[in-house]
């Protein structure tokens, strides 16, 4: 099975949150990135399938020189090799200009099997998965948590509302988005590393790929969250909070 | 380009409760324009479900019938609802976010050279849409700047359904046959299915205790089930909780987990990062117990007690059992 | 006739045919030895070379040799009776070296040493002497290995051993018997009973464990030059010892040497507490594996000669490295077991795997995020380290962190004030790598050290000084592979510096630690805030004192506070007594049945705390239970994994569970209220609060 992960490189989890000067985004200058979560989960999903099955794995990130970093750890986790679509501009695009810049790296290679991870950690549109399968004109499948090959394509396992399942079955080739948890995760070794120093990075840059980029969408500013209701802090010992809320149960809420 | 279409969802043959919380976001928005609003519902028989929108202040609503549509996939709701749209030209399509939103909507936006503006909490003059990033640390403020049709997705719990009231006259109800050939539609979803045998109905508890990570250990959760027994309220978990096996995954609250709206939701150890926050805004109270004061849970509760839970937790469970 | 008059008989001469079949016999005997001891040699000198090792400085290792070789220090030390009868052996056959040779030299006709002259004469006494020592030994060790029969020497009887004790015991007593021998045909058979019995055990010699004759002073003489001294890997295809071709020589040498004494399994927290690790089987099995497959195999270690289960039950503690009379080195070949399974991917374990992705993602291995540290140091008020201050004050995960760990910091922070210590904690730190240090990942380490060593030199930072010995430990050694440390030292180190300037809880009027006369006490007033720099300051300590007797104030009862020496303080860094000075500032010192050198580990170390459940009992019970039973009401740990582990574990004993308090804490106590000291004057006083 030849497999492309389309991966993102996200600010890390814990970053400290201050808006840039231009009120459009955050302070990237002491920021510390990693790969995108379920974008793991999505790359050990692909790894799990060749392992089964045999085949490549390709992972294809898009960003600036930075996100190098991300795809080797990419490979040194066992893909095959890389694609690293150069972008300084990446905020700048909406939803569906960076999924043209995908789209566009992505099908030369014409892979079985196409998997995101299911949103990313700072945007968290959920969108570029889905919006890839319709630009290549492929069928796709969202909140994936199983994947499993059989004769006609495949056999997957979508993730619904309130602890619901629903096993979906599609032809290949396809697009899945991964949600997170649905596999145990590798860890990086320094075996996977020194194989990866000889794994290729192709770099191919947005203008080669040539997409139109004026977006439809715009994101015009950003904001710290206002508190929206007033919050009674309760103080004290933990006996004084306690009876106070007991308190408050009581006649405010009337539950007790 | 003309109006602002509400497109509802169904499940098992009854309007998702979210559908409205969409309506009640077009109104909002139609109130801001000065559009009409209108609904679609999707399905092959959606006369009682028309029936029903229909009570409510609308222009019209639109029947989408099709024996392909009896079951939900994105093949075959994005070709109806894109022949829909080009029908209608609606200026605005709302839709609840939902997982099955979030698996065609998209695809729907590209298809009309648009994207999805998704999981917005708040609407504002312009328009201009507010969405949470960062994973809530973050609100953005983003502007439809395309020519055609603006997509937008509203979060659950962020636009209130009480606002509505009944139209004195019901809206005139249309139907509309999309063209759909069943070789256009390329998935074969199954019935759905639980993970494991069902034993607790959250979503229509009065009082729920809620555990998360600030529990460390599975070993301490009983200490909470005893709160959750003297309160005589529902034990519930955020999602790590569960994925650790912790406690089932139908107790699980939260995006990927239940929508809870009880009359007392008390978080014990948990943050309230979004995804949690999600399934339980829609709570009466919201009583919040951590001992991080920045907690992003603080934010939606009603009261808090900034504290470790390890003594917090006994000591409310002696005092509710003293109140009691 | 007594023994006294008595003289060593030798046959007067032997004919032709007996010298010609001795001959024989002595080649064959040789022969034999030979290709079994060449086939070993050839394979440890075919293991892989040992990249790091340096024969110089050569002073410490002839040291070494001589103490634990010639003098059998180790062995007599950890287990007196049975190591005196050994060292009763083994200095026999050295004293026999020349009687031997004599011996057979006799028999080819030219025997050098007159047993009637008078350097023969004392020296076949002197050999008597340790013959007859040697028998008792032997004699002793027989009936202990298969009578007494301990259990870490194995369930299964030796046969070996007692074939081998049998040939001792007949070597010797036909010695002896020789000197009560007159007729000349029983001084003929007691001599070809002799050489014989030499020359059936010098074949059995490479054949056996006994190979420890030849090999373990070789062995100790060419240790690795350090306590756990785990070697860098050595090129782009060294993962760790994954096969037979990544064993090295020191290895090989190592694997050969060890006679099964099982001072190792005995003193294993693992093995201890029913788990499947075993020091013993874990050397045993890489001779095994030598001797099947070879050092050129690609057959892995770790299947059917080890289980990589019992790899990863170790908490690298040190114990087996320290009790092995032999020399090997245990901890660099369970660290290399762990680095081919974790190196290559090999080991998957759910909490393992957690653990390195904690790492890989953030910056502490607890997986946390970093803003609760900030957090900490907020609330703590200490302050941040800017370049000037001598000492950066190094948090750690669990001082970061761990609740416990955090108080144990507050309160050095509140001595270090209190002593005018000029310090500051980093904005921020990533974990030192010790957890993946001993789980053998490489990778992660390597990116943890690099970045660490860097924010040391951007951040200036000379002096760390640290609450946790694993952390000062990967510091002062590990990072050195990939750069240059800046000095470390633990916190009872620092402490015990400063002792003088510490008040105590003890008698106020017994001699305090640091102080030694009278005379300091009434010399100096004491002035004002600041006395804490100045070298001369006066002891506050001495003024309370002083003060507390002209007021009658009541002797405060001392406590008693046994110490648990943490592994990576006492057998990694030889600190003992600087954490106990610290101790008796606070109480009265009781050591536990094992302490010192022998301290029986908490159980956390080797990347287990981040692990998951144990299997058998937990080794932090057992210490624990080892603590609580000396009857003292407080345990002084000086490392905060020491400190959860006992936690947990005292959590489980209930409600007269001893208190379990830091150094830091102990030293703590002692402090006034509050931090800014108090103003005192002298005789006919009055104290100023």
């Amino acid at each position: 099975m030849k497999i492309v992960v389309a991966i993102k490189q996200v600010p890390e989890r814990d970053a400290q949150v201050h808006i840039d000067a231009a009120g459009k985004w955050i302070e990237e200058a002491d920021l510390q990135y990693a790969l995108n979560e379920s974008d793991a989960y999505a790359l050990e999903e692909a790894l799990q399938l060749k392992e089964q099955h045999g085949g490549k794995v390709i992972v294809v990130s898009a960003g600036p020189e930075r996100v190098g970093t991300t795809l080797r750890e990419a490979l040194a986790k066992g893909a095959d090799h890389a694609i690293q679509i150069d972008c300084d501009d990446l905020g700048a695009r909406d939803a569906l200009g960076v999924a043209k810049l995908l789209a566009a790296a992505i099908q030369p290679e014409n892979p079985d099997l196409i998997l995101t991870g299911l949103q990313s950690e700072d945007l968290g549109l959920g969108q570029t998965g889905v919006i890839v399968a319709e630009l290549l004109g492929l069928p796709h499948a969202t909140l994936i948590l199983h994947v499993e090959k059989t004769e006609t394509g495949l056999k997957v396992k979508r993730e619904l509302e309130e602890g619901w399942f629903q096993t979906v079955e599609l032809p290949t080739p396809a697009v899945l988005t991964i949600q997170s948890g649905g596999n145990k995760l590798r860890y990086a070794t320094l075996m996977g590393i020194k194989r990866a120093k000889t794994k290729e990075v192709r770099g191919v840059t947005a203008a080669e790929l040539a997409v139109d980029t004026a977006p439809v969408v715009v994101l015009e500013q950003v904001t710290l969250p206002q508190k929206q209701k007033s919050t009674q802090l309760l103080s004290g010992t933990a006996k004084e909070t306690a009876a106070a809320l007991v308190e408050k149960l009581k006649f405010e809420v009337h539950v007790l | 380009m003309s109006g602002i279409l509400v497109v509802f969802e169904q499940h098992e043959g009854h309007i998702s409760r979210i559908g409205w919380e969409a309506l009640a976001a077009g109104q909002r928005l139609s109130a801001q324009l000065g559009l009409p609003v209108s609904a679609a519902v999707i399905g092959a028989d959606t006369e009682s479900l028309a029936a029903e929108i229909a009570a409510r202040p609308l222009a019209k609503v639109l029947r989408v019938e099709h024996p392909l549509l009896a079951q939900y996939t994105a093949d075959g709701f994005t070709l109806a609802l894109q022949q829909l749209i080009e029908s209608e030209n609606p200026a605005y399509v709302i839709f609840p976010h939902t997982y099955q939103v979030r698996d065609h909507a998209p695809a729907l936006a590209a298809r009309l050279g648009q994207v999805l503006i998704g999981d917005v909490v708040a609407i504002g003059d312009g328009p201009v849409f507010t969405r949470q990033l960062l994973q809530g640390r973050l609100n953005g403020s983003y502007r439809h700047t395309g020519n055609g049709p603006c997509f937008v997705s509203v979060q659950a719990g962020a636009f209130r359904p009480e606002e509505q009231h009944s139209a004195a006259t019901a809206a005139q109800i249309a139907v509309f046959t999309p063209t759909i050939d069943s070789a256009q539609i390329r998935t074969k979803p199954g019935e759905p299915f639980r993970g494991s045998a069902q034993t607790v109905d959250l979503s229509s508890a009065q009082l729920i205790v809620s555990v998360g990570r600030g529990i460390k250990e599975a070993e301490n959760i009983p200490m909470v089930a005893e709160l959750a027994t003297a309160l005589g309220a529902e034990l519930a978990a955020s999602r790590p909780i569960c994925d650790a096996g912790w406690l089932p995954l139908e107790r699980q609250v939260g995006s990927s987990g239940q929508t809870v709206s009880p009359k007392l939701y008390l978080a014990v150890g948990i943050s309230g990062a979004i995804q949690h926050q999600v399934g339980m805004k829609g709570s009466q109270c919201v009583v919040a117990i951590n001992k991080d004061p920045d907690a992003p849970i603080f934010e939606i509760a009603d009261y808090g007690i900034v504290g470790d839970l390890f003594e917090v937790v006994p000591a409310l469970t002696a005092a509710v059992k003293a109140a009691r | 006739m007594t023994l006294l008059t008595a003289t060593l008989a030798e046959p007067q001469h032997f004919s032709l045919a007996e010298k010609l079949l001795f001959a024989v016999l002595a080649a064959a005997s040789a022969t034999a030895f030979g290709l079994r001891f060449g086939k070993i040699l050839n394979k440890i000198l075919k293991s892989k070379k040992d990249a790091d090792f340096r024969l110089f400085p050569i002073g410490k290792r002839i040291r070494e040799f001589a103490w634990e070789v010639l003098c059998q220090g180790k062995v007599i030390r950890e287990r007196p009776l049975p190591g005196l009868a050994h060292a009763f052996v083994f200095w026999a056959f050295c004293a026999f070296a020349l009687v031997t040779l004599n011996h057979c030299a006799a028999g080819l006709g030219i025997g050098f040493l007159d047993p009637a002259g008078r350097f023969g004469r004392f020296y076949f006494y002197f050999a008597a002497a340790f013959a007859l020592a040697c028998v008792v030994g032997i004699l002793g060790l027989f009936i202990r290995r298969f009578f007494i029969r301990p259990k870490w020497l194995g369930a299964k009887l030796s046969y070996q051993s007692g074939v081998i004790a049998l040939l001792i015991f007949v070597l010797m007593s036909t010695y002896l018997a020789s000197f009560f021998v007159t007729d000349a045909a029983a001084t003929r058979v007691l001599w070809w009973i002799h050489t014989l019995t030499l020359l059936i055990f010098l074949p059995l010699i490479p054949h056996t464990k006994h190979l420890h004759l030849i090999l373990s002073p070789a062995t100790v003489f060419l240790s690795r030059g350090g306590f756990s001294r785990i070697p860098p890997l050595a090129g782009d295809e060294d993962f760790g010892l994954v096969a037979g071709t990544d064993l090295t020589r020191l290895v090989s040498l190592q694997a050969y040497s060890c006679v099964e004494c099982g001072r190792c399994t005995e003193h294993c927290p693992a093995a201890s507490t029913g788990k499947l690790l075993n020091p013993k089987e874990i050397v045993l099995g890489l001779r095994g594996y030598l001797n099947d497959l070879g050092p050129a195999s690609e057959e892995p270690l770790l299947g059917k000669y080890n289980a990589q289960e019992a790899v990863f039950q170790c908490t690298t503690c040190g114990a087996c490295e320290f009790q092995c009379p032999v020399g090997i080195e245990h901890l660099p070949i369970l660290v290399g077991l762990r680095r081919g399974a974790v190196n290559t991917g090999a080991w998957e374990d759910p909490h393992g795997s957690k653990l390195f992705l904690a790492l890989e993602r953030g910056s502490n291995a607890l997986g946390i995020s970093p803003s609760e540290r900030d957090k900490f140091i907020q609330k703590q008020q200490l302050p941040l380290f800017d370049g000037t201050q001598e000492y950066c004050l190094w948090l750690g995960c669990m001082g970061g962190y761990d609740p416990k760990g955090r108080e144990i910091v507050a309160d050095l922070a509140r001595v270090m004030n209190y002593l005018g210590a000029s310090y500051g904690v980093l904005r921020k730190e990533k974990c030192t790598g010790d957890p993946v240090r001993r789980l053998g990942n490489d990778l992660l380490f390597q990116q943890l050290a690099e970045a660490n060593l860097e924010a040391m030199e951007q951040n200036k930072v000379k002096k760390i000084v640290s609450i946790c010995p694993h952390c000062v430990r990967t510091i002062q050694e590990d990072w050195k592979e990939y750069g240059t440390p800046p000095e470390v030292e633990h916190h009872s180190e620092f402490l015990a510096r400063h002792l003088n300037r510490l008040p105590s809880f003890a008698d106020p009027l017994a001699p305090l630690a640091g102080e030694r006369d009278g005379a300091s006490r009434e010399s100096s007033l004491v002035t004002g805030h600041d006395f804490s720099r100045a070298e001369d300051a006066p002891s506050l300590a001495g003024a309370l004192a002083l003060a507390a007797g002209a007021s009658n104030a009541p002797t405060p009862k001392r406590e008693k506070i046994v110490f648990h020496d943490p592994c990576y303080l006492g057998r990694y860094r030889n600190v003992f007594d600087q954490p106990r000075e610290v101790v008796a500032l606070a109480g009265e010192l009781v050591e536990a049945p094992r302490s010192h050198e022998r301290s029986f580990c908490c159980g956390a170390g080797g990347g287990l705390a981040f692990l998951g459940e144990e299997t058998g009992e937990r080794v932090s019970h057992v210490r624990a239970a080892e603590l609580a039973a000396t009857g003292a009401g407080t345990i002084g740990t000086a490392c905060p994994f020491c400190n959860t582990m006992f936690r947990d574990a005292l959590a489980a004993t209930g409600e007269d569970a001893p208190q379990l308090l830091d150094i830091a804490q102990l030293a703590a106590r002692g402090l006034p209220e509050n931090e800014t000291a108090q103003v005192l004057s002298f005789p006919g006083l009055k104290i100023e609060t």
